[in-house]
């Protein structure tokens, strides 16, 4: 097992002209389990395929431990990777696929069935050894994929999306067990994802890319409450934050009836750029339903109200701006008592928790102190 | 009940005729086809079973399988039927793995690829007549052929006056003719082991890497297993036509020197012998030969559409 450093890692395809991976800089723990997620199109899968060698490098360096990986070849790197295709060996029984890299690395047979047993017991492929990955169901190739990983014990998993082409159910049940495996076997992961919950749930600690930069790397936590970005602040959590384009007023940030009082840090640093105007995010449970008279109250307008039984959303807009105006169309989510909804089309009046809000600078999209 | 049943038996007439109708435009065609491939074979099998030779004109008759018996046990035609397998078992093989290595080769990304490419297949496209011609004269020939002018300027090379110019056909007569055809099918094995090639799955070959596969390693675990059908396809297609060639034979060395397969007997029993029921009875044995390596063919075929659909 080993640590893994993304040194300023840099990816450009022949003929492209913007780096798909641009100075990646990353450090990964020994045991950790990272996340790379992000929208399509970011370099996820590129930054996973630089650290296994299927990608060159063009600048920077990779390093699995203290060893400088960045030329080597994929057979010298000791990682093993899941595709999204699980890429199984179509021709090899599901136990001669799960074999094959100890096959290739002149291990004894006994060895080698010994090992295959041993891991098609944890992932419950016993009674599959003898098929060929055409009979067998979408499931059951991922475990095969997943098996053929961890037979080898290798430094490094590198997974690209393993969970994509599963069906919904599924794909829950097996993002907890590889989470859970993951653990047991203590070996550094790296998970690449698009799906921003998976994300949330099985890592250790988050990357979040956006057109081959870095946006932010912290733990699930960390980045839901203290996002460094108007971009980590959309991406991540669902539904989505609500973020709007505020006008400051003295001390407070108002749009139409809604009003945010800011602190002095925040104020500080508006004054040092010069702005009168600041970007304000709030999640969904950061509204409160309140009555007409509560001083910080604006009016919504409901236009739907999705039920999911432990949890209502408010769909809605601000009733006092026109509609379709460029601050986030005055569009706004908000969680609401899923047994105390208000009806479709109704007007009711939210008010954003004190402290609850998110700022960030409308020139660099950056995070503002608070 | 009855009224629903009369109108159902109605609809049916309907469809049948509209069918009919429509299949009406290809019954000449259908009709040609069949007068011009399915009576002269249907012929050919009706002389096989009779004794009909144009120098006894009076013995013509049916005499049952006592054509076939003669074309198993004559040492002529069993020695036709030897060189037959020979020829097509050794042009197959070596054209395989001419164009394996090829396609190899053209695999490779590098500049001018397509020319190459183009270039590799055109032996393909010259006419077999012409091909063979060109081998016997171009080629072969000991006085002015291209092979012993060759030997000639490269022993010029090291000062030696007296190169050896060998008759290449008399000397290699079967030789000769298998690398005339080497050279136009190996085209043909390289196009089709080429297509499968391209066809590999690229993140198969990329997990082996990861896997710690060498090149010869991801060639023999996983190029070759894929490539299987492919062979396999190329060298069945490879025999249908060889098995009946007659073009190579004829030009480059008139079936002399033990050369003569069995088309090559069957043109000669017919045209020369004038023994038109055995020829007929050794034509009926290619064809059954033919058929039996076609269907194997198609089951490779078929089981390659299997595999394409699956994936
Ligand atoms: N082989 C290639 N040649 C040129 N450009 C490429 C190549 N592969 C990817 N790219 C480009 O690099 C960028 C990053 O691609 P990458 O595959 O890493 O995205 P991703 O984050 O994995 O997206 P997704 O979630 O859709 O898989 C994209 O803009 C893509 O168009
Ligand atoms: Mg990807």
């Amino acid at each position: 097992m080993a640590s893994v450093t993304y040194d300023k890692a840099s990816r450009i395809y022949p003929g492209a002209e913007r780096p798909a991976v641009d100075a990646l800089d990353l450090d990964i723990a020994d045991g950790e389990f990272l996340v790379l997620v992000g929208p399509s199109g970011c370099g996820k899968s590129t930054s996973l395929r630089m650290l296994a060698g299927l990608e060159e490098v063009n600048h920077g360096q990779i390093r699995i431990g203290d060893r400088d990986v960045t030329h080597l070849a994929p057979k010298d790197r000791d990682i093993a990777m899941v595709f999204q295709s699980y890429a199984l060996y179509p021709h090899m029984t599901v136990a001669q696929n799960m074999g094959f890299a100890l096959k290739i690395a002149g291990r004894s047979k006994e060895e080698i069935t010994s090992r295959v047993a041993e891991a098609a017991k944890i992932l419950d492929l016993q009674s599959h050894l003898d098929r060929k990955p055409k009979a067998l169901s979408g499931g059951q190739r991922q475990r095969v994929a997943m098996g053929r990983a961890i037979v080898r014990s290798p430094q490094v998993f590198l997974m690209d999306e393993p969970l994509s082409n599963l069906d919904a159910k599924l794909r829950v049940q097996t993002r907890t067990q590889i989470a859970a495996l993951q653990r047991r076997l203590g070996t550094t992961t790296v998970y690449v994802t698009h799906d921003q919950v998976e994300a949330m749930t099985m890592g250790d600690r988050v990357a979040v890319l956006k057109d081959g930069i870095l946006a932010q790397c912290d733990t699930p936590l960390r980045l839901y409450q203290q996002p460094a970005s108007v971009f980590v602040a959309g991406f991540i959590g669902s539904p989505g934050m609500n973020i709007a384009e505020f006008k400051l007023d003295g001390t407070d940030a108002v749009l139409g009836q809604a009003r945010v009082h800011l602190a002095s840090a925040t104020l500080t640093a508006l004054a040092e750029e010069g702005a009168d105007r600041i970007v304000v995010g709030f999640r969904p449970e950061s509204v409160d339903l309140v009555t007409e008279n509560d001083p910080d109250a604006f009016p919504v307008t409901v236009a739907v109200v999705e039920e999911l039984g432990s949890d209502a959303f408010l769909h809605g807009w601000h009733s006092d701006l026109p509609r379709g105006d460029g601050t986030g169309n005055g569009q706004i989510i908000a969680r609401v008592d899923p047994n105390h909804t208000p009806a479709k089309g109704s007007r009711v009046y939210l008010r954003i928790q004190p402290g609850k809000g998110h700022f960030f600078s409308v020139t660099t999209a950056q995070r503002l102190p608070s | 009940m009855t009224t629903s049943a009369a109108t159902a038996r109605s609809g049916d007439v309907l469809r049948r005729s509209a069918d009919w109708a429509r299949r009406a435009p290809l019954l000449p065609a259908l009709i040609f086809t069949i007068v011009v491939t399915q009576l002269p074979f249907v012929v050919t099998l009706i002389v096989s079973f009779m004794d009909w030779n144009a120098y006894y004109p009076d013995e013509r008759g049916f005499t049952g399988l006592t054509n076939y018996k003669r074309v198993l046990t004559d040492v002529n035609m069993r020695d036709a039927i030897l060189t037959t397998v020979l020829l097509t078992v050794t042009v197959v093989l070596v054209s395989l793995f001419l164009g394996l290595v090829i396609a190899l080769l053209l695999d490779r990304k590098f500049i001018g690829r397509g020319a190459v490419r183009t270039m590799m297949i055109t032996p393909f496209l010259v006419v077999p007549v012409a091909a063979a011609l060109l081998w016997k004269h171009a080629l072969f020939n000991p006085e002015y052929g291209l092979l012993n002018g060759m030997i000639t300027a490269v022993w010029r090379l090291f000062g030696s006056d007296h190169p050896p110019q060998p008759d290449w056909i008399s000397t290699m007569p079967l030789v000769s003719v298998e690398t005339a055809l080497i050279w136009q099918w190996t085209p043909f094995m390289m196009l089709i082991l080429l297509a499968g090639l391209q066809g590999r799955p690229l993140d198969v070959i990329e997990a082996a890497r990861i896997d710690g596969a060498g090149s010869w390693q991801i060639f023999r675990y996983m190029t070759f297993p894929h490539l299987r059908q492919y062979l396999e396809l190329g060298a069945l297609l490879g025999s249908i036509y060889i098995v009946q060639n007659f073009d190579a034979v004829f030009t480059i060395t008139s079936g002399g020197l033990g050369t003569a397969n069995l088309p090559y007997t069957i043109y000669q029993t017919f045209y020369q012998a004038h023994d038109y029921g055995r020829a007929s009875a050794a034509g009926v044995v290619v064809v059954i030969g033919t058929i039996i390596i076609a269907t194997f063919a198609l089951r490779t075929v078929s089981s390659l559409f299997r595999e394409e659909t699956s994936r």
